[in-house]
């Protein structure tokens, strides 16, 4: 289990995580393929592909097999939780430093 | 058999009492002339008026713009999702195609919110990714899924005529695998445009034929009169019928 820190540490850690993570709040909606997904953020396949492995393994989005194809969406409620782990985890830094 | 409401009271009136229930239903028209509203009409009201929850499927148009557009005229589809009354899916026409083999993509979200109408917001984008010869079978497929499920169904067709000949020969082609067809179009008059609808077809139901004019207002579509005092709208060049000429010309004197 990631503490608040690692996974805020993760999810800051690259600039296609960040829009990705934006792309999936606004539309949670969205299931597309990989190759969808990174055109909807104006990336290609390849750049996504790391990141996207992460946010999965993170439980925020998940993969599923349509026909031939992987459908990348949102997890509501693994992405629920993980919010709250890291909003937890700002309230404590802020009440640690006194804020 | 029992009617889909539209709750667009004189739509309504048109078609007899609304859609009927489990049918599929196409509504045509150009860039621009209210097609997504009409669809977004349909399934808010369901909610909201009659009790039936919604799915609305999306190609190109990410969500948050369908949030932003809605909320404009008064319609919170966040908050009926919140409350699992509606499911809004964007997805590419690619892996929607792919549905077919093994478990649809549609599957989860019907079992999750158990919808009674369906909205699928442009059924053409599909073209892009089949054969131009393919594409009358993929919809079909798509329309028959959806009846096997029971939902009452709404798709949208964009036409790329703006003026003369308002259907192509896909068009057409298309208009075959549906219940009924309404048709929304822009019409010249006096130098402005205007827009217009019309029910083109209802399978095994009567319907009102005359063209109606509709505006888009703060709170969704809204009809207005029918086009009487105008003849040959559809064919993009509407001209003053004989009757209102003379009367016109008769007044002048």
């Amino acid at each position: 289990m990631s503490t608040g820190k690692e996974i805020l540490n993760r999810l800051l850690s690259s600039e296609i995580k960040g829009d990705l993570l934006v792309l999936f709040h606004k539309n949670p909606g969205l299931v597309d393929t990989v190759e969808g997904v990174a055109r909807r953020i104006g990336r290609t396949q390849g750049a996504v592909e790391t990141d996207l492995k992460d946010l999965v393994d993170l439980g925020i989005l998940r993969r599923k097999r349509i026909g031939k194809s992987e459908a990348i969406s949102l997890n509501r409620a693994r992405d629920q939780e993980i919010q709250e782990i890291v909003a937890n985890h700002i309230r404590s830094l802020k009440m640690g430093k006194g804020v | 058999m029992a009617r889909i409401q539209t709750g667009i009271g004189e739509l309504d009136k048109m078609l007899g009492g609304g859609f009927m229930e489990g049918d599929a239903v196409m509504v045509a028209g150009s860039a621009g002339t209210g097609k997504t509203i009409l669809a977004l009409q349909y399934l808010v009201n369901g909610i909201t008026q009659f009790g039936d929850k919604g799915i609305y499927v999306t190609f190109e148009q990410l969500p948050d713009q369908i949030y932003r557009d809605a909320k404009n005229l008064g319609w919170d589809l966040r908050e009926m999702e919140a409350e699992n009354k509606l499911r809004l899916i964007c997805t590419s026409p690619s892996l929607f195609l792919e549905s077919g083999e093994g478990e649809h993509i549609l599957d989860e979200p019907i079992k999750g919110v158990q919808p009674r109408r369906i909205v699928v917001d442009p059924l053409n984008h599909l073209a892009m990714f089949v054969e131009k010869d393919d594409l009358r079978k993929e919809a079909y497929r798509l329309i028959m899924y959806l009846k096997t499920k029971g939902l009452s169904s709404l798709v949208t067709w964009e036409s790329t005529q703006m003026n003369g000949e308002f259907f192509s020969a896909t068009d057409i082609g298309m208009s075959f695998l549906v219940d009924c067809v309404i048709l929304l179009r822009h019409v010249e008059i006096k130098s402005s445009v205007r827009k217009a609808l019309v029910v083109l077809k209802i399978r095994g139901s009567d319907h009102d034929k005359r063209l109606r004019e509709f505006e888009i207002t703060s709170k969704g579509i809204k009809l207005a009169a029918p086009f009487s005092e105008y003849e040959g709208i559809m064919s993009g060049s509407p001209r003053k019928s004989i009757t209102d000429a003379f009367m016109e010309a008769f007044k002048k004197r």
